[in-house]
């Protein structure tokens, strides 16, 4: 079953995720209340394209709305992305609305006013720069579950500590386990037992800002 | 008593007195609002993100005015929002005047709000939270209306 998704507004972010969502087989609507944006929009391929104000009810209702498993509103406007939802899911009856939201302290309010999923940019973003800069060693972090939980790619190099160990042997916090090793386009899941290589790629699933801590036993360092 | 006085732009209203009450948006809208409360003796605050918009006030009005955007948490906080009775959300902009309404209900439990809805077509989502809405050209559509029945009266009559 084809899902449908709705856009409204976003310009940049609208184009990359509608490629993304088209390649991956869905059908994508997007709203853009700029002519100039909507041209630029109808360059992708299969991608319906609708200029007006997607916060309108008649403009949602020319976009279908109702027929909609997805609604993303990604405008730079919190106060219209809110707007954009709420009649989404309450007017079309569309059972997922994800916004975008610049203002971290609004996120518990968008919840509250019934909007399924708040994305917040800032603290996304800064989120990561903050680990990107602390963080060298670690390749990828991704944040689960508002960033209780994070999953992180971690390169074991020769002179690291941890190599040639058995997993038992490594202390790591409480909160972290190994979850897999690639090791050479292999995918191992690991036991107590199993012996970390250097190359070898670990990802880890870290809960409570434990990352650190484990990176500290796993290669090293102050 | 009901009827309408302009002075310099302000209306008189004949609700209760001594409230506290908050207007976002100090259009020409806002400003003949908070002039008509703080003249009936209400404590009022305008909060406009253009300090300009403030000449739009009476200069008989004496309540506050705060300079910043009505959407920020800390401008509503700042404000002693939760204190108020009444918030009504006049920006020229219907989605703030809606965010700025479902706040004040939601996170500041204003008993009365009120929202200016340039488009009714929006009005039926927050009706539900107990928001208020106003809408002028609905307004204006029906006073037209009553006018031109007036007139078709007068016309039969004579």
């Amino acid at each position: 079953m084809k899902k449908n998704i709705l856009l409204i507004g976003g310009r940049s972010k609208a184009k990359a995720l509608s490629l993304s969502l088209v390649a991956k087989g869905c059908r994508v609507t997007v709203i853009n209340n700029s002519h100039e944006d909507c041209q630029m929009l109808a360059d992708i391929d299969k991608c319906t394209v609708i200029c007006g104000d997607g916060t309108k009810p008649y403009v949602l209702e020319d976009a279908d709305a109702s027929s909609m498993d997805i609604v993303i509103a990604l405008t730079n406007a919190d106060e219209d992305n809110l707007v954009a939802c709420q009649l989404c899911g309450k007017r079309f009856g569309v059972k997922r609305t994800i916004a975008l939201l610049n203002d971290p302290k609004k996120t518990d309010f968008f919840y509250a006013m019934g909007v399924d999923r708040v994305i917040c940019t800032i603290s996304a973003v800064t989120d990561i720069i903050e680990q990107q800069a602390f963080m060298e060693e670690m390749t990828n972090v991704i944040p689960i579950s508002d960033g209780k939980i994070h999953i992180v790619e971690v390169e074991i190099s020769q002179e690291d500590p941890s190599v040639s160990r058995q997993i038992w042997e490594i202390n790591l916090p409480k909160e972290v386990i190994i979850g897999c090793i690639l090791r050479q386009n292999q995918t191992l899941i690991p036991r107590g037992n199993t012996r970390i290589r250097a190359g070898d790629i670990l990802v880890l699933i870290c809960g409570g800002g434990q990352e650190k801590y484990a990176l500290l036993e796993l290669k090293g360092g102050a | 008593m009901n009827r309408i006085a302009t002075g310099k732009g302000g209306c008189k209203m004949t609700g209760k007195k001594h409230g506290y009450t908050v207007v976002v948006g100090c259009g020409r809208l806002g400003a003949g609002i908070a002039d008509g409360l703080y003249a009936e003796g209400e404590d009022v605050v305008v909060i406009d993100q253009d300090r300009d918009a403030f000449r739009k006030l009476s200069s008989a009005y004496g309540g506050l005015t705060v300079e910043g955007n009505g959407m920020d948490l800390e401008i509503l906080k700042s404000v002693q929002l939760e204190k108020a009775d009444t918030l009504i959300a006049v920006t020229d902009r219907d989605n703030v005047n809606i965010i700025v309404s479902e706040m004040a209900k939601q996170m500041f439990n204003v008993t009365k709000v009120i929202a200016r809805l340039s488009d009714p077509q929006r009005s039926c989502v927050y009706q539900q939270l107990g928001i208020e809405t106003i809408c002028p050209s609905v307004l204006s559509a029906r006073q037209v209306d009553h006018i031109l029945n007036h007139d078709t009266e007068l016309i039969s009559e004579a």
